[in-house]
């Protein structure tokens, strides 16, 4: 479901830069950016095998 | 470089961007693989990465528009290395189908990669920034076709993301679309 928001999100700040004010466009990506970290974050859970 | 140059320069980033987000499209329907939840955020910030090119388009190169793909492409980078990470180990067959030897996200980690030094070869042209050749101008066809394309892309992908995960938390292992299973 965040998925499916996320894009929804980045289709509309995608209008907002081709049509409407910069900063509106700027805000959403700025929204856009944030919610993708926590995203990633909240998917990162899984403890990687890994030894360096 | 002029700022008009630097003009069509995005929008033949553009039509990278969206050649990209349709061969992942390909992948999905031709092979029948759904898109995992991290091989979806990397898509989703392929589609972000949209949103500098579409501001320098309209109102002109700026290095602000820039940095917005930069630090999406970072972000991208290292979304894409977690999962590289996931299936680094020796005997790990990796997520769905290898592409000319490598999966779709160790592809997306090349591809974020080289946006990164794109976008700083194209910061080192320092003219595209002194002015707007001709202010209030809309962009020609070519610049304005790579905008809708990506934008129609990057929607049709909220459909699909939709029917893929329905309205819950998406599977980590997706076999079916959800919306389509609930509704037969």
């Amino acid at each position: 479901m965040e998925f499916t928001a996320l894009f929804l999100a980045i289709a509309i700040a995608m209008l907002a830069a081709w049509r409407g004010p910069r900063q509106v466009a700027i805000g959403l990506f700025a929204l856009i950016l944030v919610a993708c970290v926590a995203t990633f974050l909240h998917h990162a859970t899984d403890r990687l095998t890994l030894s360096f | 470089m002029t700022d008009t140059q630097a003009v069509t320069l995005n929008a033949v980033a553009l039509y990278g961007l969206a050649l990209l987000l349709a061969a992942a499209f390909a992948a999905q329907l031709l092979l029948h693989e759904l898109p995992c939840p991290l091989c979806l955020l990397q898509r989703i910030l392929f589609a972000l990465l949209a949103i500098g090119p579409i501001l320098n388009i309209r109102f002109g190169p700026r290095p602000s528009h820039y940095a917005l793909s930069l630090l999406t492409a970072v972000l991208g980078a290292s979304v894409s290395t977690r999962q590289v990470l996931l299936h680094i180990l020796p005997g790990d067959a990796g997520y769905g189908s290898a592409l000319l030897g490598y999966h779709y996200y160790t592809w997306a980690l090349i591809g974020f990669i080289a946006a990164i030094v794109l976008l700083a070869a194209i910061l080192l042209f320092d003219r595209q920034f002194d002015h707007r050749a001709a202010p209030g101008t809309s962009p020609g066809k070519f610049a304005q076709g790579a905008v809708w394309l990506v934008v129609g892309l990057t929607a049709l992908n909220v459909l699909s993301t939709l029917l893929e995960c329905g309205f819950a938390a998406c599977a980590d292992n997706p076999i079916v679309y959800e919306l389509l299973k609930q509704a037969s």
